[in-house]
């Protein structure tokens, strides 16, 4: 712990950073470019120069150096003095904001990233309203770097950030640097053009509109997203993202920051990996089978409808004839108050976790890296709750009992109402042994986001809502349990699953996943304190 | 410069020194073997701090402190030889290489042996294709001969040595981009520390010394630190190469010791020879571009460590002067100067690199005839907050961007001025605008100077 001096504050910072980072965590709003907490330094910007006091090199006493030192570059070390509010560093900030615009096109009103960009916001409270440039400016060109991803050359401000990320985080190196001065540009090699897992980063990152993501190109003005804290789907690492929307209508995914999780970084399959909420026929209405009709059910009649349905199975067959196949794509919640609606009415139904799939196989970044080495992990395993809905079954404690043993028991007579959650954005979900026990089945409950073979068996069809249209909690492969919120209302007439199961299960009003995790966690220990991570510092980016 | 007998220059004009017998024969090579025989590393290191040899690149720093910057503990240790020699106007590491490619070689094998260095690379200029080809035979023959490779003269010391060509940068003059260029990276230089004595090369401690200051080695071992003392002005010992290019009768390389006056230069029967043509003076670049501009009325400006700093230049540079006649036009040598620093800066720090090229556009603005007296402050505002403070930036080029631009507008106001002067009314603002029709209806063009808060950084 070193304690530093900027403006005369006495700041505690954490060892080993640098006198920017811990300014930016004391809340200053140091502008900069190049420097990211995330990436090594490069000094290159020279925005973020401050006034400091250095040992004289004869006397040793500390004097302030008559040229400022580029903060991200100089290590905190206790008793440092710093000048950040000085005529000086604001004459360096002003003059280097001008030097900015020398060559910048000043296309914000054709540029996504207005509203958002760092030299927009610099310019503003660092630079000066009129330029002075009156000769020709140079015009870099425009290029099309990958599938997912442009180039404006003519906005960048060459932090090379871009670059550093390939080098060092994906390890895939295709981003380079060429020529020299005012005409330098950022390219890719010929034939190599960037496309790696983990590309879509460098958008982020970006602290200018010179690289855009094609899919959000001119979809939306930034001013009116609004941003919802969730957590990705993609695979069981569980990165925090950002969820930008507006009107119920989701535009981007973004990274949000979760020190030792997925730090400032999510992949592409997590980010443009959600199409499937768009999808034209999603179930959006409760739909119960009557006589081989399927039919619309109103949301009001349907827990009492449910409620005697399996009933009536359990007076027929006992209790045990009841089972349930819980998803790892619900969140502990949901699962929670499935759980313990199923066990309220038939005590000794067994719940099972349904189905994990496995894509591809774990990719570790920087590509090549040496075990322990990575920096990013995308794993095999594309759910975000299986440890949740596994945590959930065992904290209910009953019979638990796997998949193929449900099916057997289903195909065999002894189960007679199965209740199945799918949500499974899956072609290959669901597979013929579970459609083969259900067609013995009284009672088929299925919750489900796509119409399908086993949709079409159900006796009771609800929908089942995209996570981004739920709120609740995932459990990650290491067992941590991230809360994540609504983004967006699911379609028209569909509810979120949280909210039917809550009323389902009896009770009146709104389903608020805090107020179930506190009752959840008398069975499971913890469960009411979900990790949140730390917010990032105000003037970080 | 009577009673002065050349030391670097003295093999010039003796047929056949290129190689390694007649070398040989005229003394070469004596030196390496009188250190590597009877001296251990650290007396060489003691010997050059006393001679007190500064580095001839430009920078001026003494060569034996820098030495001594080197890790107790090292293990492996490179030398580079900062043979880049891209200074504008200098021409002096070529002249001596092309004619005694020996002496540097042997320089080479003196200071790597007293660094404890392993392997040399000598930096080469991309342009130097012919002497590429001279060093490298002469490179040949001193291995063949056993003053490169393992085990040299029997003493267990082993030194292999590298040519590597650059690529055709000026920064990679500068020592940390030379190391990264070396290295196989774009020639970026690197942000200090760590500076290149504790990781520099791979990593490696390393040692960057220009090629005329390791011909002074020999020398100074075999004749002694106090001889080399004697020569020159305090605090700027030794001889030193200074080249003259420009409108002068007789243009080329020439030794002497430091403290030379800039008139001596241009006019001694020995050196330049006067102006050719019957031209006069009109201004000179006294030591490579970057050190900045005398006028006519600077010529007595002693060309070594110290003097050049009373005509506010940035230092000695390489001794490499430009003439420029009475019949030029500063317009032009500004608007030259400035385009070279536009081409070169490496584009890192915001200030050079967006700097230089703006600088740039307005002096080549200026030179077609559409300047403003505007221009001239705006010029000398940037070139204040883009070098003139060292540090500001990664390296030193944009100071090195700085003086020269700055002098040239400071020093030639008058005659700038009066050239703006003489250009048709409201042809500027002509010009302008047949370019960029959107300044039409910008403020810019009616402003004058810059508003008062805009001015720059303080020092």
């Amino acid at each position: 712990m070193a304690t530093i001096i900027i403006d005369g504050r006495e700041i505690r910072c954490r060892d080993g950073i640098n006198v920017l980072q811990a300014a930016l965590e004391a809340g200053f709003d140091v502008p900069h470019y190049c420097y990211h907490p995330g990436l090594s330094v490069v000094a290159s910007c020279r925005l973020c120069l401050m006034e400091m006091k250095m040992p004289d090199p004869r006397t040793n006493e500390p004097q302030w150096s008559p040229r400022l030192v580029p903060s991200c570059q100089t290590p905190v070390r206790d008793g440092l003095e710093v000048r950040f509010d000085s005529e000086k560093v604001r004459a360096n900030q002003r003059s280097v904001m001008e030097y900015y615009l020398v060559n910048h096109p000043l296309d914000c009103p054709v540029c996504d990233k207005a509203g958002e960009c760092y030299l927009q916001d610099y310019s503003y409270r660092f630079g000066q309203a009129a330029s002075r440039v009156v000769d020709p400016k140079h015009k870099n060109p425009k290029k099309d770097i990958g599938p997912r991803t442009l180039l404006y050359q003519d906005r960048c401000v060459l932090c090379s950030r871009c670059v550093r990320f390939t080098q060092e985080v994906s390890g895939t190196s295709e981003l380079c640097l060429v020529d020299r001065g005012h005409r330098a540009e950022i390219d890719v090699f010929p034939g190599r053009p960037l496309d790696n897992p983990l590309q879509g980063n460098v958008v982020d990152i970006c602290p200018v509109g010179s690289l855009l993501d094609k899919s959000f190109l001119f979809k939306q003005r930034v001013w009116y997203l609004r941003t919802a804290a969730s957590i990705c789907r993609g695979c069981s690492t569980g990165c925090a993202i950002r969820v930008d929307h507006h009107e119920d209508r989701v535009y981007r995914l973004r990274p949000r920051w979760n020190p030792g999780v997925n730090d400032w970084w999510i992949c592409d399959r997590g980010r443009f990996g959600w199409d499937f909420i768009r999808a034209p026929d999603r179930i959006v209405s409760p739909q119960i089978c009557r006589g081989g009709e399927a039919g619309r059910v109103d949301w009001s009649s349907l827990p009492t409808m449910i409620r005697l349905r399996i009933e009536q199975v359990v007076r027929r067959h006992g209790p045990t004839s009841v089972a349930a196949i819980l998803s790892p794509e619900m969140a502990c919640e949901e699962a929670w108050l499935l759980g313990t609606f199923l066990r309220g009415l038939a005590p000794g139904a067994p719940l099972a976790r349904g189905p994990v799939f496995v894509e591809g196989q774990e990719e570790r970044f920087p590509v090549g890296c040496a075990p322990g080495q990575e920096r990013f992990i995308i794993r095999p395993e594309p759910h975000p709750n299986r440890r949740g809905v596994e945590a959930v079954i065992e904290g209910l404690g009953g019979e638990s009992a796997d998949l193929e043993e449900i099916l057997g028991r289903a195909a065999g007579g002894a189960i007679r109402a199965l209740w199945v959650v799918g949500g499974y954005p899956r072609p290959d979900w669901p597979d013929q042994a579970l459609l083969a026990a259900a067609e013995k089945l009284e009672l088929l409950v299925v919750q489900d986001m796509l119409p399908g073979a086993l949709t079409r068996r159900a006796h009771i069809l609800l929908p089942f809502c995209a996570w981004l249209e739920r709120e609740g909690t995932f459990m990650n492969h290491a067992g941590l349990l991230q809360p994540f919120e609504q983004a967006v209302q699911p379609p028209e007439e569909a509810l979120p699953d949280g909210q039917y199961l809550w009323a389902l299960a009896g009770h009146a009003g709104l389903y608020r996943a805090a107020r179930v995790r506190e009752m959840m966690a008398a069975g499971l220990p913890g469960f009411d304190r979900p990790h949140v991570p730390p917010e990032e510092p105000e003037h970080a980016h | 410069m009577s009673g002065f007998e050349p030391v670097l220059l003295r093999n010039v004009g003796v047929e056949g020194v290129r190689t390694l017998k007649v070398s040989e024969s005229r003394g070469g090579w004596a030196a390496a073997r009188k250190a590597l025989t009877t001296m251990t590393p650290d007396e060489i290191v003691e010997e050059v701090r006393r001679s007190g040899l500064r580095g001839r690149g430009g920078a001026g720093f003494p060569t034996g402190v820098k030495w001594s910057f080197l890790p107790k503990d090292r293990k492996h240790t490179v030398l580079c030889v900062n043979f880049d020699e891209s200074e504008p106007g200098t021409f002096n590491n070529r002249y001596l290489a092309e004619h005694d490619p020996h002496l540097v070689l042997e320089g080479i094998l003196i200071a790597a042996y007293a660094t404890r260095a392993d392997l040399a690379y000598i930096y080469l200029r991309a342009e130097y294709h012919e002497l590429f080809h001279i060093l490298q035979r002469a490179l040949d023959e001193a291995y063949a001969a056993g003053w490169f490779g393992a085990d040299i003269l029997g003493t267990g010391y082993r030194l292999e040595c590298h040519i590597h060509r650059g690529a055709g940068a000026y920064v990679c003059g500068e020592e940390t981009g030379l190391i990264e260029s070396l290295e196989g990276k774009r020639g970026w230089p690197r942000i200090k520390p760590p500076y290149p004595a504790v990781r520099g090369a791979f990593g490696r401690p390393t040692v960057v010394n220009n090629v005329e200051t390791l011909a002074c080695l020999p020398a100074i071992i075999e004749r002694g630190a106090e001889w080399f003392a004697s020569i020159g002005t305090p605090g700027s010992t030794g001889p030193k190469l200074y080249t003259v290019s420009g409108p002068v009768n007789r243009p080329g390389c020439f030794e002497a010791p430091l403290g030379l006056t800039v008139r001596e230069l241009i006019e001694g029967d020995d050196f330049a020879g006067g102006m050719a043509g019957g031209r006069k003076v009109k201004a000179v670049i006294p030591g490579g571009l970057s050190v900045g501009i005398l006028t006519a009325d600077e010529l007595d400006c002693r060309l070594d460590f110290t003097d050049v700093l009373n005509y506010g230049l940035l230092g000695l540079g390489t001794a490499g002067a430009i003439v420029i006649g009475d019949d030029a036009d500063m317009r032009k040598v500004l608007a030259n100067t400035a385009r070279f620093y536009a081409h070169e800066s490496c584009g890192q720090c915001t200030h050079c690199r967006e700097g230089t090229g703006w600088m740039a556009r307005i002096a080549e603005r200026i030179a077609a005839g559409a300047g403003r007296i505007a221009d001239l402050d705006l010029i000398v505002e940037l070139c204040g907050r883009m070098g003139m403070m060292s540090g500001m930036s990664i390296c030193g080029l944009p100071d090195g961007a700085a003086y020269p631009i700055r002098l040239i507008v400071e020093k030639f106001r008058g005659e700038l001025e009066e050239a703006i002067g003489r250009q048709p009314p409201g042809y500027t603002e002509r010009y302008i605008r047949d370019r960029i029709p959107s300044v039409y209806a910008l403020p810019v063009l009616q402003a004058g100077a810059a508003p008062a808060r805009e001015r720059a950084v303080p020092a």
